[in-house]
């Protein structure tokens, strides 16, 4: 049903998720002076969608972002922060919280889309040095949902005019703070063979 | 209605039920569970649409992935042609726009609505219960037995129905 992707070629978008979220995290300990880790990336290719760690609790509440990539290697870039993570990454950030669903008001959705426009951006600059790619990023747009319905939304979106979805998932966490965020990067997979010939495999 | 006891429909799946038991979907946000009953024999179908149309091929995999593939195969699975189809009654949930001031938004959800109603309106099937292009997810559990709906969201009280009179269910004498 998929095709198959070799071992090489796995290796190579895995390292390039780690190398983008790289960067990515570094602006983001810039911004908070809380140092990140990643997690091994994950390739997903999957023609429904679901991300096993974040749909274990389907109706629980994640906070996210999605923004468009133009250029040579075009998709769409997703933030996803389950609820409590969330709060910890405003309290970083502006030293409040929401109590609820209800109180996030422009403030808060300003301060998710700002880190990932910071983060996104950083991501797209770390693959662009790496494959001489020009790449640009659309604003973010925000939502906070269900998991299920949020993650979902993203994945359909970018399945559109696909016969299957291919995702870069990369998680970031601290060890002092609760806290965990997942990146994904849902590329146009008729790119990939540019990608891969850039890179020289 | 307990968790366990609930069919649930993921994404691209179709589930079935006949008589009783309880079908759902979890986490609806621009996918749209369909839900089809015939009052006659008392069955219910269910997909998971997640996309308008089918991409070629892909569509015998997971019929009920797209809207155009999931309402003939919905029709089958309650033993009926194109032609009997109007004694048939839909349920719609879900469609819904999450994300706010999008620049390009494919507007999946609204697409996957609009491409529904025009094949059930071919039909000639009513749809009894829409809850459908609001900017929130939501899940909802369907009682086959009693027509009982129960759709819920985020941060919003439960709506509740009963939709036997508009499913044509025969309450039974007490």
């Amino acid at each position: 049903m998929m095709t198959a992707l070799s071992d090489l070629r796995t290796d190579a978008l895995r390292e390039i998720g780690n190398i983008g979220l790289g960067g990515a995290v570094t602006a983001l300990s810039d911004l908070t002076g809380v140092l990140f880790t990643l997690e091994a990336p994950q390739i997903h290719r999957t023609d429904t969608a679901t991300l096993p760690e974040l749909c274990e609790t389907p109706e629980s509440v994640v906070v996210g972002t999605v923004s468009r990539v133009n250029g040579e290697w075009p998709g769409e870039g997703a933030f996803l922060f389950p609820w409590e993570s969330a709060c910890v990454l405003w309290q970083m950030l502006i030293q409040m919280q929401p109590s609820e669903l209800s109180d996030i008001d422009e403030l808060y959705r300003s301060v998710i889309n700002e880190v990932s426009n910071i983060m996104l951006g950083n991501y797209l600059q770390a693959i662009s040095q790496m494959t001489g790619f020009t790449l640009q990023m659309e604003p973010p747009a925000f939502a906070a949902d269900m998991a299920q319905a949020v993650l979902s939304s993203v994945m359909v979106e970018a399945m559109y005019g696909q016969r299957e979805l291919l995702a870069i998932e990369t998680a970031f966490k601290t060890a002092e703070h609760h806290f965990k965020g997942y990146f994904l990067y849902l590329p146009e997979t008729g790119n990939l063979e540019k990608l891969f010939s850039v890179l020289g495999i | 209605m307990t968790r366990a006891e609930v069919q649930l429909a993921g994404m691209g799946e179709i589930v079935m039920a006949r008589g009783a038991g309880v079908i759902g979907c979890i986490g609806l946000g621009s996918c749209v569970g369909t839900l089809l009953f015939d009052p006659r024999t008392h069955a219910a179908a269910l997909a998971h649409v997640m996309l308008p149309e089918a991409h070629e091929q892909d569509a015998k995999l997971l019929p009920g992935k797209y809207a155009t593939t999931a309402v003939p195969t919905l029709l089958r699975m309650l033993d009926l042609s194109p032609a009997t189809a109007s004694r048939l009654r839909a349920i719609l949930i879900g469609g819904g726009e999450l994300f706010q001031n999008r620049s390009q938004a494919l507007r999946i959800g609204e697409r996957n609505v609009e491409t529904l109603h025009r094949l059930l309106c071919a039909l000639r099937i009513d749809v009894v219960f829409e809850h459908t292009r609001g900017k929130t997810g939501s899940s909802f559990e369907f009682e086959v037995a009693t027509g009982r709906i129960k759709v819920r969201a985020v941060g919003a009280a439960a709506i509740e129905r009963d939709l036997a009179a508009a499913l044509g269910i025969q309450r039974r004498a007490a």
